[in-house]
Formats: C-alpha cells, structure tokens, sequence
C-alpha cells in the first residue's frame, strides 16, 4: 500500500528544464491521472517516479520511504509502456509470469493468478503465442496482465491506449476503470486523451511546460479551471474565450451587458475605473443553450439577435459557430433546436458557468 | 550525480575495463612503443642501442623504401578504383529482386570469406605458366601472347595480379554497401525522373548517382584504409610485390633483420592511416 | 531499371550474373579441381578430371596406411656399412622415414581450431560487455572509448607486428613455445575484440530500451535485464560475432608466422600450408586437397551466417 508524493521535482536535461518543479500528493489507491499537451513532461514525471530518469532536484516518496537512491526494481512497481515492451523472445505466458518466476513465487501460485488474469484479460487462447503474432488490441492486454499479476504497490501506465483505435481504445478504458475498482492500487497514468482523464481519475493533474497547471477532480478541472490553458485544454469542443470589459455593474461583451452580481467570478475586489478593465471571458460551448432547453429557475443571460454563420450537426446535438467580440464562438447545441443559416436567433447561457479571467496573465479572477 | 547514476556509470566502466585494458595494452601502447623503438637499432632477441633519427635517415635514402611507395600506391589505385567500381556494377545488377537472387549473392560473398591462403593457391594455379588456364587461354586458346610466361614470377606483372585478386576479394564488401544504399533510394525518384523524360543511363546519372555519392566516398575511404594495412594478400600470393607492409615484413623478419628500420617504416605509415582514420571518423562514421 | 522485360535484356542480364558468378567462383572450382586430378591431367585446362582421384584427401585426412617408404638403395648402402655408429645411422634412417607423415592435417586443423574458436569465445564476451556499456550506460567517457575503438579497429596488424613481438621478446614469453602461443592468442582476441564490439553496439542500440526498462519494472537488476532480455534478443547477432570472429582467426597468418613459425607442432593451418607450399613436398593436389579441407569450415560457417542472420526478431515487442 503506497501513497505518493513528489516535493519540488526537478528535472533537466543538461542544461534544459523539461520539469520544472512539480508538487503533488497521491493518495493510497487514488488513480491519478497526468495530462497536458506533447513535450510538456508527462512522460518524464511517470519515469521519474518509476526511478528510470533521476530527479535533478526534489524528492520522491512512496510510502514511507525516499526512492530517490533505489533502483527501479526494488521500488515495487508495475508499469504499462506506451509500446507495451513485451520480451519478443518469450510467449505470452511467460511475458506475464515472468516477474513472479524472477520472484520465485511457487508454481501453484503463479498459475492460479495466471488463469485468473488471463481470464479477465480474455487472453486464454493466446497464451502460448509469441507478442509478435498478436495483434494490438491482445498486446495492450498482455501487457496490462504482465503488470497486474505482481500485485505492485503502485501501477504506472505511460499511454497505454495511444496506439489503440479507437473503439479498442474506449473498451480498454473501461476494462482499465474496473481493473482499478477491483484492485484498488495507486495508479498514475498518463494521456493526452482528455476522455481517458475525465472518466478514469479520482485527480485530475493537468501538466504544462513542466509546470503543474491545475490539479484537482475532474469536475473541479471542467467547471472550475483557473487558467485559460487548463480552461482550454480540457473539454471538447474546447472553451470559447472572447474580449470583454468588466466594469463594476456588469460585463460587457460586444454591447451585451451581463450582470456582475451573478456571474460567478464575484470575487474581484479591487476597485474598476469608470473605463472598465479588460477581461477575457470564457464559456464553454455546452453552456449555451436555446432558451427552451432551460428550466425556469436558472439564472441565464440572452444573447439577442446572433447571426449563425455555420450548422455542424454531429448526431446527438449540433454545433454552431456566430461572431462575438470579433471572435467567432461555438456554441452546442440541442438537435432539437431549430436553427438555419444567416437566421438571428437568440441565445441563453448559464450565468454562473461564465468564467473571467485575467487579461494578461490568464489566470481567473 | 545522483547516487543511481553513480551507480550505472561505475557499471558501465565495470563492463569496459577488461576491453580498455586489453586494447590499451595490446593496441594503443604497441603503437607508442613502435615510435620508441624506431629510434633504435633493434635485434631479433630484443637488443637495442639508441640511434636516434638513424633509422629514419636511413629509410629515406633508401631507394627499396621509395619503390615500395610507389608500389603501395599503384596498388592502392588498381584496388580501390577496381574494388568501387566492380562492387558498383554488382550493387546495380542485383538490386532488383530475382529468382535465385539468395545463391547469386552467397556465390559472390565467397570470395571475401574464404581463407586467404587456399584461394591463394587457387590463383596461383590459375596463373601458373605450364598448367593455367589463364596461359592456355591467351596462348593457346586465343593466341594473344606469343608464349606462356609467368605472370607472378615477374613483380612488374605480379602487382596486377595482385590488384585483380584485391579486387576479386573485396568487391563483395563495396558491393554490400552500396547495395544498402541503392535499395534505400525511393522509387518515386525515378519515376519523377522518367516522367522528367530521362532514360535509363540519364536517371543513373541524376538519381542513382548523386544518391550514391556519399556511399561511394565510404568505399574508397575503406578501402584506402584497409589496403594500406593488407599484408597476407599480397605476400602469399605474389611475395615479390614490395608493398609497404610487405617491405616492413622483410625488414622486421627476413634476412638482414632490423627491427629498429621496420618500426620507423611503421611509424610513417600509421601516420599517414590516422589521416584516412581520422577523416573516416569525423565525416562518415555514425555510430 | 535495366530494361529487363526486352528479351536482349533478360539474356544481358543472365549472361551478366554468369559471368560474375563465375569470375567469383572460378578460382574455387579450381582448387577443387586440381585437388581431384591426377598429374598427368594437371595441364589440362578443363576443370572436370578426367579421372577421380581421392588420393590427396585421404593422405591429408589419414585414411591410408602408412606407406613402406623404399629407402634408396644408395642410402641402403650407407646404413649398411658397418663402421658408421648405431645413432648416426637412426638419423639418416628416420630422415627418410619420416615421409610417412607428410602433412599431419588432423593436427594444424585442432590448433587451428582452438585457437580461433577460443579468440572468438573471448573476444565475444568481452565485446557482449564492452559493447552493451558503450551503447547502453550512460557515463563520461563513452564517447571517447567509442572512438578510440573505432580507430584501433583499422589499425592494421602490420603496424604491430614489431611492436608486439619486442614486447613478448622482453617479456620472456617469444621464446617459449607456450609463451607464443599464448601471446598468439591474445593478438587473436584483440584482432577481433573491435570488430566484434562494433557490430554488437549497433545491433544493441536497434533494440529497444523500453525493454530492459520493462524487465527493470518486473523487478530484474540491470545485470539481469542483460541476461534474460538482452542476450536472448541478440542470440542470432551473438552468433553472427562469434562466426565472424572465427574466420578471422581461421584465416590469419600474419601472426602465426611471427610467432609460431619455429614451433612446428603448433602450426595453425595458414601457417601449415604455406610452408607446405614452400617445402619439397608440395605437390598441387596435395596443397589444392589440403586447400579446400582449410575452406570447408568457413564456407559452412558463411552459410550457416547468413541464413541465421534473417529474421532479426525484435519487431512485434514493439510498437502495435
Ligand atoms: N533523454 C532526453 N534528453 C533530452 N531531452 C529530453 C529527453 N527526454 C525527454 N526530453 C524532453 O523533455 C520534454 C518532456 O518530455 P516528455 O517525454 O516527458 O513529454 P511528454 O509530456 O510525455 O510528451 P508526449 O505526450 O509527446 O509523450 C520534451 O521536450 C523532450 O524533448
Ligand atoms: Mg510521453
């Protein structure tokens, strides 16, 4: 049982920091998830703690004890790789048993475990063949066997589905999602897949250049992000950001007033100067909505009068895209909505979902 | 460093040391003790007495050491021309795939594994005055030459013999590369040459070439290199063609022996080597 | 490209591949050839005999009684004078039967073998590590051991041949027999020891690191990663090195000529035949058989070579 907590990581690359100290607290059994654009250091952050890179600086604690100075062997890990890494030399079977026989685990054990994962796997057939006569969808799963059978403290997996498409990809994550429920191990895993991020993780880590941007639940991530990165990065269609001018009363966004006592960002102290201070506005696409989709009870905003430049429907709802402040914003809509092109149409959008963020620092206010 | 690091490179220096130590003594430190050497007068049971530049003084006025140059040099020329180009035409005419293709280049391979000293004695036969087939073909057969003669008794003929059988050993090598190299080159190049509207000798000369000029370079730098090292080729086959490898051996083991003289003969040739040796590294080795 | 589908383009061709072929082969099937001839078809210019004649392989391989050798009857005549001393006599009388063993092949072929065998066996250890730490660990110095391999890999042995027997000369062991040969193989090993970490480091570096990683992970030390992972991986490149290694020991003669030359019952067969060649006992079958028993091995290692070198098999481990 092994929780984790990295303290001010550093990692750099002679002289290049690719992390640049990261602080973070994984719980005994939480399922973590790293996420963040390519480059960004997911990859070496998984490595560092699996002790196959050295931190520059910083500690590595798992459980009790600093793993800095032990070798990745002895740490008690598994990890999936991005390319699985499966011993082309050894069959199947002996992919997945190799680390007990290394352990000298007895052989009544090791089968028992054996039929029990590769039940669940469904990789009894396979056993005896060799990975390069499989296909991709049975080497993740070979390779996610090798790493439960050891019963390792913590679970590591470095994009385990990226090499999936995508229908294998979505029930390989849901098997990964039970695997945890039923095994209950740390687990870190990283993706730049956001649906892997969103359904899998009890936390959500959201990496960028080396930094931790945000981390927290993944609703805490989607409805609460504190930056425009993370507010961007996280939900799809992403978020529209659009200028707008806050003044004490109200925001203004192109000529729509929206009352500040009801937006959500009600913290901002500091006094406005009579010509306003500029903001950035974010709302997600699926906040907007036409005004008969929404109850009575919620506190909207109606933007009167939008001309629709463009109707992409995607099955179940359908995108739209007008102008606003000189950007054109996405909206998504229900299918029911009964939209045509060049049509001014009036849209609602929750209030309290309208985030404001700070001009130049991006952060939220 | 961090403790695990120190760890890996104490590893890495742990597996390495038996080879350092090994080449370092049995390589690096001959090399050093050759250029000692070479300013004394050397005996066959060890014995030395300093002599300073005498050795070198000596090499240089010596008209065997001159001949010997050239000999090398013509040797170099006939090889690495011969060598590039044969292995050239080979990589050309078995790029493409055909039955039987797997036996044409076990067949051609053969040459550059077998043993020096039987082939030798191959083509030793081959060239013999009274049963060869190359005399039985030029006099007899074809009556190009007025009457047999023994083509490797003579150094002067000797030394193309020698060139032949360099060339005849080594191809395959030039061959290998080249190849690896010709199957690299997209065919799309081609075909955008031939809808360019060239034909098959002016693709050659706009994509095969320019393609092949770096691999070509490698060859002969290769070849440069190696053959001025060759020693058993040509002394077993034609013992009379002093090339430089050939006149050290002489000097060092045969007749009047003066070690001191060989080594300093050593010396201007590792000199001039690690010229080829050095270029190689720099501009062409990617390892 | 070569305008193959014309029908003059496919004769060029074949007759091209002929004649390269032959030219390859020709000195081959002519060392076969004479080896199988009697003399008195020596000068005949085919290469088929007109007879079989087997006698110079079973000579070299012991297959015929020793012969009576007819003592001349000059010499019959001098043995039989009875003032020449019983010793003098046994001298005379052994120089001329001595004959009866020519050219003891079994005997250059096993110290052939051993010591090219042995070289390859070292030299493939020690390159499997100096390899494996070139191309895998990370420390200082890497580079420069690389390259210095590199370079005393085309140092040729001409360059060291004075060197290298001055030392074993002031070191005592030139000149005893198991000194020289000691020292022999030695220079065997590093012959090969540059070759043989040079093609291993390249062949490391295409395996995949995720691997080691990955048995790191299972819990092996880096040691055992080598062993049960890497290793097992490279078995067909192992004996590729191990191969190559080996003919270049089989075929030296350099070497053996500085330092064995005076040891006779450690001649290695390049040794041997050349002073075969040079002795009153060369005769064209018998060096031609003796040729072609000195080919055979490495024409079977050659093949065996190549068709074990097909199918490098770390694809399918990685990558979907
Ligand atoms: N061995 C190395 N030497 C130098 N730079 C490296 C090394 N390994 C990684 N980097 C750099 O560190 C940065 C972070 O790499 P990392 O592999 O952690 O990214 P990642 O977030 O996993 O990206 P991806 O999603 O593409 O896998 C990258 O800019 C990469 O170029
Ligand atoms: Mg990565």
């Amino acid at each position: 049982m092994a929780a984790i907590t990295l303290k001010n990581i550093v990692k750099s690359y002679d002289k290049t920091q690719v992390v640049k100290g990261i602080d973070l607290a994984i719980e005994d059994g939480e399922f973590v998830v790293l996420v963040g654009p390519s480059g960004c250091g997911k990859s070496t952050t998984l490595r560092m703690i699996a002790g196959l890179e050295q931190p520059t600086s910083g500690d590595i604690i798992i459980g009790d004890r600093v793993v800095n100075d032990i070798e990745p062997q002895d740490r008690n890990i598994a990890m999936v790789f991005q390319n699985y890494a499966l011993y082309p030399h050894k069959s199947v079977k002996e992919n997945i048993v190799f680390a007990l026989r290394r352990l000298k685990v007895d052989n009544e054990e090791i089968e028992r475990r054996l039929s029990e994962i590769s039940e669940m796997l469904q990789l009894e057939e396979l056993l005896e063949r060799k990975p390069a006569d499989l296909s991709g969808g049975q080497r993740q799963r070979v390779a996610m066997g090798r790493a439960i059978i050891r019963e390792a403290d913590v679970f590591l997996f470095d994009e385990p589905l990226s090499n999936l498409d995508s229908k294998l990809r979505s029930h390989m994550r849901t098997e990964i999602g039970k695997i945890h429920n039923k095994f209950g191990r740390t687990s870190v895993y990283v993706t730049h897949d956001q649906v892997e991020a969103m359904t899998l993780a009890d936390k959500v880590v959201v990496l960028h250049d080396g930094y931790i941007a945000q981390s927290g639940t993944p609703m805490e991530i989607y409805l609460n992000p504190t930056n425009i990165f993370v507010a961007q990065f996280i939900g799809s269609p992403s978020m529209n950001i659009i200028e707008g001018t806050l003044f004490n009363d109200y925001l203004d966004i192109d000529g729509y007033h929206l009352p500040r006592n009801q937006l959500s960002n009600v913290a901002y102290q500091a006094p406005i100067t009579d010509s306003g201070l500029k903001v950035k506005v974010g709302i997600r696409p699926d906040f907007f909505n036409d005004k008969a989709f929404f109850s009575e009870t919620e506190i909207t905003f109606n933007f009167t009068g939008l001309t629709i430049d463009l109707i992409e429907p995607m099955g179940f709802d359908k995108e739209v895209l007008f102008n606003l402040a000189g950007s054109s914003v996405k909206a998504r809509l229900d299918l029911r909505s009964d939209i045509t092109l060049g049509a001014k149409i009036d849209l609602l959008v929750d209030l309290s979902r309208v985030l404001i963020f700070d001009h130049k620092t991006e952060q939220r206010l | 460093m961090t403790p695990l690091e120190r760890a890996e490179a104490k590893f890495g220096w742990k597996l390495v040391t038996p080879t350092i130590l090994i080449l370092g003594l049995l390589i690096l430190y001959p090399l050093m003790y050759n250029v000692y050497l070479s300013f004394f007068d050397v005996q066959l049971n060890g014995y030395k007495t300093f002599v300073g530049f005498e050795n070198y003084i000596k090499l240089l006025t010596n008209t065997d050491y001159y001949s010997a140059i050239g000999t090398t040099s013509l040797y170099l020329l006939g090889t690495v021309v011969g060598t590039t180009l044969l292995g050239l035409a080979m990589a050309l005419l078995l790029k493409d795939p055909f039955k039987g293709r797997g036996l044409v280049n076990a067949a051609i391979m053969l040459p550059y594994v077998a043993p020096v000293i039987s082939v030798v004695f191959g083509w030793q036969f081959l060239f013999d005055p009274i049963s060869g087939v190359v005399n039985y073909l030029f006099v007899d057969a074809l009556g190009i030459w007025s009457e047999r003669t023994n083509l490797i008794g003579n150094p002067d003929s000797a030394l193309w013999v020698v060139v032949l059988f360099d060339i005849w050993k080594h191809a395959p090598i030039a061959y290998l590369l080249i190849l690896s190299k010709l199957v690299s080159v997209s065919r799309d190049q081609y075909e955008a040459a031939a809808i360019d509207g060239y034909g098959p000798i002016g693709r050659f000369f706009h994509v095969t070439l320019p393609e092949l000029y770096f691999v070509l370079a490698t060859v002969v730098l290769l070849r440069l290199i190696w053959n001025l090292n060759r020693f058993e080729d040509v002394y077993l086959l034609a013992p009379n063609v002093q090339t430089l490898p050939i006149f050290t051996y002489y000097q060092a083991f045969t007749g009047v022996i003066d070690q001191g003289l060989a080594a300093a003969t050593s010396v201007i040739q590792l000199a001039v080597l690690s010229v080829f040796i050095w270029f190689y590294i720099k501009k062409i080795m990617k390892w | 490209m070569l305008g193959k589908r014309t029908l003059t383009g496919r004769i060029g061709f074949a007759l091209a591949i002929l004649l390269l072929v032959s030219f390859s082969l020709l000195p081959f099937a002519q060392i076969l050839s004479t080896s199988l001839k009697h003399q008195y078809d020596w000068g005949n210019p085919s290469l088929i005999p007109q007879t079989i004649n087997l006698d110079a392989y079973k000579e070299l391989l012991g297959l015929t009684e020793a012969k009576k050798v007819e003592m001349p009857a000059a010499i019959q005549k001098i043995l039989n004078n009875p003032k020449l001393p019983q010793d003098k006599k046994d001298a005379i009388s052994a120089k001329y039967m001595s004959n009866d063993n020519l050219f003891p092949f079994g005997k250059y072929m096993l110290n052939s073998v051993i010591f090219s065998v042995g070289a390859a066996t070292f030299s493939l250890v020690f390159s499997v590590m100096g390899a494996y730490s070139i191309s895998r660990l990370r420390f200082k110095g890497q580079v420069v051991i690389q390259r210095s391999v590199l370079f005393v890999y085309m140092v040729g042995g001409v360059l060291l041949m004075v060197p290298l027997y001055q030392m074993a000369m002031n070191i005592g062991l030139a000149s005893s027999l198991w000194g020289s040969a000691f020292c022999l193989f030695l220079i065997y090993i590093v012959q090969t020891l540059p070759v043989g970490m040079y093609m291993l480091g390249n062949y490391f570096r295409g395996i995949p690191f995720a691997l080691e990683e990955a048995a790191m992970m299972d819990g092996c030390s880096r040691k055992e990663a080598i062993i049960k992972v890497v290793l097992p991986l490279s078995l067909p490149m192992l004996a590729t090195v191990f191969i190559y290694c080996f003919i270049i020991g089989w075929n030296e003669y350099l070497f053996a000529s500085v330092f064995l030359k005076q040891y006779p019952e450690f001649h290695t067969l390049p040794l041997a035949l050349q002073e075969l060649f040079v002795s009153k006992n060369a005769i064209w079958d018998r060096i031609m058989a003796a040729s072609m028993l000195t080919l055979a091995p490495i024409v079977i290692c050659f093949l065996f070579a190549s068709r074990f070198m097909k199918g490098g098999k770390t694809d399918g481990g990685v990558k979907g």
